[in-house]
């Protein structure tokens, strides 16, 4: 239990309690302070005004008969039994006469507010406390005198008052503390629940999500997150265990055909023709083989764009390049080959990047579209100012829900696993895309004769200032 | 032939040995960057092969300071990588060719006599390879002294090919020569070149000129 105490009052919400706490406790203080001087205070100024002129009467009772007639005063005042307090005494503090046997404060020289409390007999001889305030000076030629007005049922009213009051500060930090304690152990089983969610991702279990409580506060935000997180991380890790898998399965069939054509070959008896034969097949699969590796190798580093300077390339000057580069062979397969460049287009980019890019997209079109299709290439700067260099063919096409996939390394349908290559060309197309903060989209192409609708790949890149 | 061989991989070196001494070439090896720099500046050889990789000085680095000190055998550059960049601070440094490995020997070999064949033409105006008469002026072509119609792109292939005539060119040479592209088709681009070219240099005389070697590329003889 302490680790979790210890963790609670680390917490945010139990801090923020505590700030709540403090933020009572003033308030209440300068409430308490409010109620004590409107309510208390009021009534001591009060008596002390009465008090005030009680003193002065006896001052100037002083003044004019002496010192006689003053213990005259004093005596007479005290026996009434009114709500004033009287003492005199000698310039020694010894008493002479009133309602005290001793002074109940010392006094200074000059006159001075005072506020004392007493315990004196009642009528009935109990002694009773009580509190009084007044003024206490001495007189010309040294008597000491105090007059004072005993505050009453007002004192025991004003106790109350304050004792109310520091109850109801007193619940008030209370509540908030507990009400904080409350919050912050919501908030750490709802952290927690993540944190646990976190460690059994880490032990392996991929498929695990934190919970979502409907609640739409911050911690089902955090925890949609990290559910938004763990989902791209399991994609990842799928794309890559395919990946992984896929390389697996395509280069065992190379290796395969290599192995057994160099097996065969020794196990037949020596014959220069046969066995020359067999070593030019070997040497095709092992070219395929690094054909692979190169193509694995040069997309991932297209991938990592830390890789790559970017300077400005004539897109249309490569793509007329390119369109000379392959019309004989387009031509030489049956194909109708166009191409419509505009002038003037210009990207931030790597030349044979780019190149590449085009001329995967320019020989897929070739390779996929059967005899008497037809390929259009064109480039052209949209009106959104971003150039689309966009190659459509009337082959088979590839159907709507698989056109994100085939942008994936090493996926090629099931159609095409027949013919060469090795499933990385539109991968690497799209990775160029991406390297460049453009796009790679496909799209219905060219009408073919089957009632197909063909392909349309389009690059579309930002263009060059 | 002279070809001087630094490369430190003993396997490879050995192949390589093999396979330039099969071409008829005399070949010394150095196994290590410095002592083939030094081999390479006391002169002598035809063509440098220099591996990129190499322990105590790099292949580049060597080139560079070969090039300083005024040596100008041809080098052909092997390296595993390939990328653009490299390549282009190969041949920045002074090399004549670059090649990625994995190579076939045959592509190796064709290069190193590309190399050798192309340090003697310096500028030249005319090329003659038997009937076929090119002038690089006038940009234009003679077979037998009958003018043939080449597209500007025909014209260079032409050129290189005959600016090699009696080699054997691979399809990777004339793609980074001819085209300056860096990477493979997958399908038979060059191949449809070359048979248009022959069709308009070969197709209306008796002896052929351009052959096709098998497994390595092309030659055109004169």
């Amino acid at each position: 239990m302490r680790p979790r105490l210890d963790a609670l009052l680390r917490t945010t919400t139990f801090r923020l309690a505590l700030v709540q706490a403090g933020v009572v406790l003033l308030f209440v203080g300068v409430m308490l302070a409010y109620v004590y001087f409107s309510t208390v205070g009021q009534l001591i100024r009060d008596s002390d005004a009465l008090a005030d002129q009680e003193y002065a009467t006896l001052e100037r009772a002083y003044a004019e008969g002496g010192m006689r007639r003053l213990n005259q005063e004093v005596v007479e005042r005290a026996a009434r039994q009114g709500p004033f307090l009287y003492v005199l005494a000698e310039s020694n503090g010894v008493v002479v006469t009133g309602d005290f046997q001793q002074l109940p404060v010392e006094p200074r020289e000059a006159p001075q507010r005072v506020d004392f409390s007493f315990e004196l007999p009642d009528a009935t001889g109990e002694t009773v406390r009580g509190r009084a305030s007044g003024r206490i000076g001495r007189l010309i030629n040294g008597p000491i005198l105090l007059v004072a007005r005993d505050l009453g049922d007002s004192a025991v009213i004003a106790g109350r008052i304050t004792r109310v009051l520091w109850t109801v500060a007193i619940i008030g930090i209370i509540v908030s503390i507990v009400s904080g304690l409350l919050a912050a152990t919501q908030a750490a089983r709802r952290a927690e629940t993540l944190s646990t969610t976190a460690r059994e991702v880490m032990a392996g279990d991929l498929t695990r999500r934190a919970p979502v409580r409907g609640a739409g506060d911050e911690f089902d935000e955090l925890a949609e997150a990290l559910n938004a997180m763990l989902d791209r991380i399991e994609q990842l890790m799928h794309t890559t265990r395919t990946a992984g898998d896929a390389i697996a399965h395509d280069l065992r069939s190379p290796l395969t055909r290599f192995r057994q054509k160099l097996e065969a070959a020794l196990e037949k008896p020596a014959d220069s023709e046969a066995d020359r034969e067999a070593l030019r097949k070997a040497l095709e699969e092992a070219d395929k083989l690094f054909n692979m590796f190169a193509a694995v190798l040069k997309l991932s580093r297209v991938e990592e764009a830390s890789n790559w300077r970017l300077t400005r390339v004539d897109v249309a000057e490569i793509l007329r390049e390119l369109l000379e580069f392959y019309e004989p062979a387009a031509e030489d397969e049956g194909l109708s080959f166009s191409g419509e460049v505009q002038d003037n287009l210009f990207i931030q980019g790597d030349h044979g990047l780019f190149t590449q890019a085009v001329s995967n997209l320019i020989e897929n079109a070739i390779k996929y579209t059967p005899h008497g299709g037809r390929v259009q290439v064109r480039a052209i700067r949209r009106a959104d100012a971003r150039i689309e260099i966009a190659v459509a063919d009337s082959g088979p096409g590839v159907p709507v829900a698989d056109r994100d996939r085939v942008q994936e390394r090493f996926v090629r349908l099931e159609s095409a696993r027949s013919s060469a290559g090795v499933g990385l060309g539109l991968s690497l197309v799209a990775a160029v895309a991406r390297l460049h903060r453009g796009g790679l989209h496909l799209r219905d192409g060219l009408d073919n004769t089957s009632g197909g609708k063909g392909l349309d790949v389009a690059l579309v890149l930002p263009a060059a200032a | 032939m002279r070809v001087l061989l630094v490369e430190d991989d003993p396997d490879m070196a050995e192949s390589l040995k093999a396979s330039l001494s099969a071409d008829s070439h005399e070949v010394d090896h150095a196994n290590d960057g410095g002592v083939g720099e030094q081999m390479a500046s006391e002169g002598g050889y035809d063509v440098i092969v220099l591996d990129r990789m190499l322990p105590t000085k790099q292949g580049v680095a060597i080139v560079r300071d070969l090039r300083g000190k005024g040596v100008s055998t041809p080098v052909l550059i092997l390296s595993a990588l390939h990328d653009e960049d490299h390549r282009i601070e190969g041949l920045n440094a002074g090399a004549n060719d670059y090649l990625g490995k994995p190579f076939s020997t045959r592509e190796l070999l064709a290069r190193v006599r590309a190399l050798w064949h192309g340090r003697d033409l310096g500028p030249q105006t005319r090329l003659t390879v038997g009937g076929l008469e090119m002038d690089l002026l006038a940009r234009t072509v003679r077979r037998d002294g009958k003018k043939l119609d080449l597209q500007p792109r025909e014209f260079r292939l032409l050129e290189y090919l005959m600016r090699n005539a009696g080699q054997t060119v691979t399809r990777k040479m004339l793609l980074e020569n001819v085209w300056d592209y860096h990477f493979d088709p997958q399908t038979n681009v060059i191949d449809v070149h070359i048979s248009r070219l022959r069709s308009k240099i070969d197709r209306d005389f008796s002896q052929t000129l351009l052959h096709t070697v098998r497994g390595s590329g092309y030659r055109l003889d004169g």
